[in-house]
């Protein structure tokens, strides 16, 4: 007579709600680190979890494990190189185009007044290449304008600028 | 007394390869093991990341093995590169610890210097 093994114990659905909880935060102290290498590590941090979790209990396993930002920081420290900051360069680039769609705003709301007190009528003007008209009669509020690529290759220099300052890009070079 | 993390950090990898020498384990029994040799406040969030990397340096490696009470447990074991690694860690370890040794047991040659008030040297003497 032959024996199978027992079937391996499944943790309840709180415990892994709980571990991928863990493992969620993890991952989003880790999002610099090479995806390839972090796929390996959460896989094999979920086996640990969950085979822990079946001695200790799932709570005192994540107990055991620290805070997420700390182990994170423990793996990139044993990487042995300082990692880009991607997604801090993702947001430094937005912000750059944002500041400059913001002041685009605001030169076109001053360009605007500035009709106005002249006593309304239509100015049309060339930024960066792109055939810009401002409106402002009694009847009609607008300003149409059309992309160029000066203004592409601007808005698109600052968002690069912004994204290999940012994210400490040059740290790819070693 | 409370052990300086930072003096760990650095004889941990040598401590884990030599664990791992003598018996395979996976991650949560290295743990156990490491604590029970007196290690107790050494904790799982510390030893994995350095069981990733001694991996990847091919210092270790690994096999899954079934396990009735969870899922298949990935048991790290020794490599010839990480036994070949650990024989000069245990090497460099026991120069460092004779060194130190020497060091701390030399007596001092003078009592520190204890600090002493403020001398007001712009003061007329009588």
């Amino acid at each position: 007579m032959t024996t199978s093994p027992a079937p391996a114990r499944r943790p309840s659905l709180p415990d892994r709600v709980r571990r991928e909880v863990y493992l969620t935060r993890v991952s989003w102290a880790m999002q610099d680190y090479p995806s390839k290498a972090f796929t390996g590590i959460k896989r094999e941090l979920r086996a640990e979890m969950t085979a822990a979790a079946a001695e200790v209990g799932m709570r005192q396993a994540i107990t055991d494990l620290g805070h997420p930002r700390v182990l994170a920081e423990g793996y990139t420290a044993e990487l042995g190189r300082r990692l880009p900051r991607y997604a801090t360069g993702a947001a430094a680039a937005v912000l750059a185009v944002g500041a400059l769609v913001y002041l685009a705003g605001a030169y076109a709301t001053g360009t605007l007044d500035a009709i106005e007190a002249m006593g309304g009528g239509t100015v049309t003007t060339h930024p960066l290449g792109a055939v810009t008209t401002f409106t402002h009669t009694a009847t009609e509020l607008s300003v149409q304008t059309s992309m160029s690529w000066q203004g592409a290759l601007m808005h698109g220099a600052t968002a690069a600028v912004a994204f290999v300052l940012g994210s400490r890009l040059w740290r790819l070079l070693g | 007394m409370a052990r300086d993390p930072q003096l760990l950090k650095g004889v941990l990898p040598m401590l884990v390869l030599r664990t791992l020498a003598h018996q395979e384990s996976y991650g949560y029994e290295l743990v156990t093991r490491l604590q029970a040799a007196g290690l107790e406040d050494i904790a799982a969030g510390t030893v994995y990341p350095i069981l990733s990397r001694l991996e990847r340096e091919g210092l270790i490696t690994s096999r899954l093995v079934p396990s009735t009470s969870g899922p298949a447990r990935k048991y790290y074991l020794l490599t010839t590169a990480g036994d070949e690694h650990l024989g000069h860690a245990v090497a460099g370890w026991h120069t460092l610890s004779a060194t130190v040794a020497q060091v701390l047991e030399r007596p001092p040659t003078a009592a520190p210097a204890a600090a002493a008030p403020p001398t007001d040297t712009t003061r007329d003497q009588p």
